[in-house]
């Protein structure tokens, strides 16, 4: 489809028609909203979901249509836009060695002094399609010696309403399940048919799936006591800002001694000083300090 | 099973939101989260700097710390960053960095007014701030000011960071600009080093 457009013909092109200055605002305003920060040289991957948004809500101007996403009450079409922006690639296993790290040493660092029975939490914040949380619990039982000493909680949570009822739902195609053994296939999931596997109701429903938005601070201020945060691939859309102020609301969220796993192209030195990289065999992480 | 069915966290209920009241009275609670909270809340309030800035004098938190120079940053005026500048001359190198990281992830047009005077400074250190910070400003006057301190500043050790910055950023217009230091300071081996060390890197040899 098109949109009417002020630009000049210099100005032509596949893109639907934000003018500069539209653009501009927009992206200012899903800065805001969501942490999600779109560049110059995205403006073709942001002009074709806003104007397929436009089109479906029938509206004409992009005025109208920021105006729309700023004050419906029910903040329903911002979740929608946000849903087709958001770029929700994951699946099993992916990044093994950090889990490695977990089960060989972060968690039993985390536990340290700490009496049998005690919580353990875990967190997997922008878990897409839930591949993340169920690796995590996988690993958990199959790998940490001590699991059955304590009490672990896991919360998984994503920006992505639609993502997150395909986690809880948890049913997977091969191209999720590649990276996975093929006997923890047979163990953890249920085969429903020649494409789809799904995973064990026992362990959909020992996690905690939510709607997060991890640059809002009312909402992130809900998250208290976490021992683990995962954090992988979605901070890499975010600006230096948004990850320094990302940093800081994880920060509030560990108990001292918490680690945070980040993407394996994210550091974590441009964006905050407030932890302590930690180089363990398999990853590094970060920690946040005793005090 | 080990794994136990986690609390429900419903993130779309504010749990702070009950306490009420002003952020800016918070900023100097004794507790360290609550502190962090009120910076947090007060990051788009323009009319919380001074109170941002005279709480950054004094805090020792380094967490709390980062959270009011984000803030800082992320209100984003004339007035955030004149407010952070007094701060780069503290003897604290903890909060100095994070006051140049800061000035740096501000808009140049916001940053540079404000950073430019400290080329004049009495204090050969700040003045080295100010070249280093100006090198990573996309800012028009960027070359111009860098050009200024290699033409003029008594200190060579300015000089080669204004050298330093004007590498970084690339400009090829930098290289007459560079070799000009090697008239002023012709028997310093260390600026011989830099200015041979740029024609290479302009030369893209
Ligand atoms: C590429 S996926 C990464 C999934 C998984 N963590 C992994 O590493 O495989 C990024 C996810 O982050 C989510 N996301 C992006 N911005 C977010 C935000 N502000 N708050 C919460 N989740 C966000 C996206 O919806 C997407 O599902």
């Amino acid at each position: 489809m098109s949109l009417p457009s002020d630009k000049g013909p210099s100005d032509k092109g596949d893109t639907a028609g934000l003018s500069a200055a539209d653009y501009d605002a927009f992206c200012r305003f899903l800065r805001e909203r969501t942490g999600l920060s779109f560049t110059e040289a995205k403006r073709y991957f942001v002009d074709r979901r806003v104007s397929e948004r436009m089109a479906a809500v029938g509206v004409e101007h992009v005025r109208q249509y920021l105006n729309l996403l700023r004050f419906q009450a029910s903040g329903e079409e911002l979740q929608l836009l946000v849903n087709r922006m958001t770029v929700n690639e994951t699946y099993f296993f992916r990044e093994l060695y950090q889990l490695d790290c977990l089960v060989n040493a972060a968690l039993d660092e985390v536990v340290r002094g700490r009496p049998p029975g005690s919580r353990v939490r875990i967190w997997s914040a922008g878990c897409a399609t839930g591949e993340e949380p169920y690796s995590i619990a996988i690993t958990l039982l199959e790998r940490w010696s001590r699991v059955d000493e304590f009490e672990i909680e896991l919360y998984a949570s994503d920006i992505d309403s639609q993502v997150l009822a395909r986690a809880r739902e948890g049913i997977y195609e091969q191209r999720s399940l590649q990276a996975m053994p093929r006997d923890l296939v047979a163990k953890y999931f249920t085969r429903l048919d020649d494409q789809s596997w799904q995973i064990m109701e026992e362990l959909r429903d020992s996690i905690d799936f939510s709607l997060v938005n991890i640059a809002d601070p009312q909402q992130m201020e809900n998250f208290r006591g976490m021992d683990v945060i995962f954090c992988r691939n979605l901070l890499i859309y975010f600006d230096d800002l948004g990850r320094r102020e990302a940093a800081s609301m994880f920060y509030d969220a560990l108990s001292p001694n918490g680690f945070i796993c980040l993407g394996h192209s994210e550091s974590m030195s441009r964006m905050s000083s407030l932890f302590v990289p930690r180089r363990f065999p398999d990853a590094i992480l970060y920690q946040k300090p005793q005090s | 099973m080990a794994l136990v069915k986690a609390r429900k966290i419903d993130g779309a209920k504010p749990a702070g939101a009950a306490e009420g009241g002003d952020p800016l009275a918070w900023l100097e609670d004794a507790d360290p989260a609550r502190r962090r909270q009120a910076a947090h809340a007060l990051g788009d309030r323009p009319d919380a700097v001074p109170a941002l800035s005279a709480r950054l004098t004094r805090e020792e938190d380094p967490s709390v710390r980062e959270t009011l120079l984000t803030a800082l940053v992320r209100i984003g005026t004339a007035a955030a960053a004149a407010a952070l500048v007094p701060h780069l001359a503290s003897e604290d190198v903890g909060l100095r960095n994070g006051v140049i990281e800061s000035l740096q992830q501000m808009p140049a047009a916001v940053a540079m007014p404000e950073v430019a005077p400290l080329l004049t400074a009495a204090d050969s250190d700040l003045r080295i701030f100010a070249a280093q910070l100006i090198g990573k400003l996309p800012h028009p006057d960027r070359l111009d000011l860098l050009a200024g301190v290699i033409d003029r500043d008594p200190h060579v050790n300015v000089c080669l960071s204004a050298v330093e910055a004007l590498m970084e950023g690339g400009d090829p217009a930098a290289l007459p600009v560079v070799e000009r230091l090697s008239g002023r300071f012709p028997d310093d081996p260390f600026v011989a080093f830099s200015v041979d060390a740029a024609r290479r890197l302009f030369s893209g040899a």
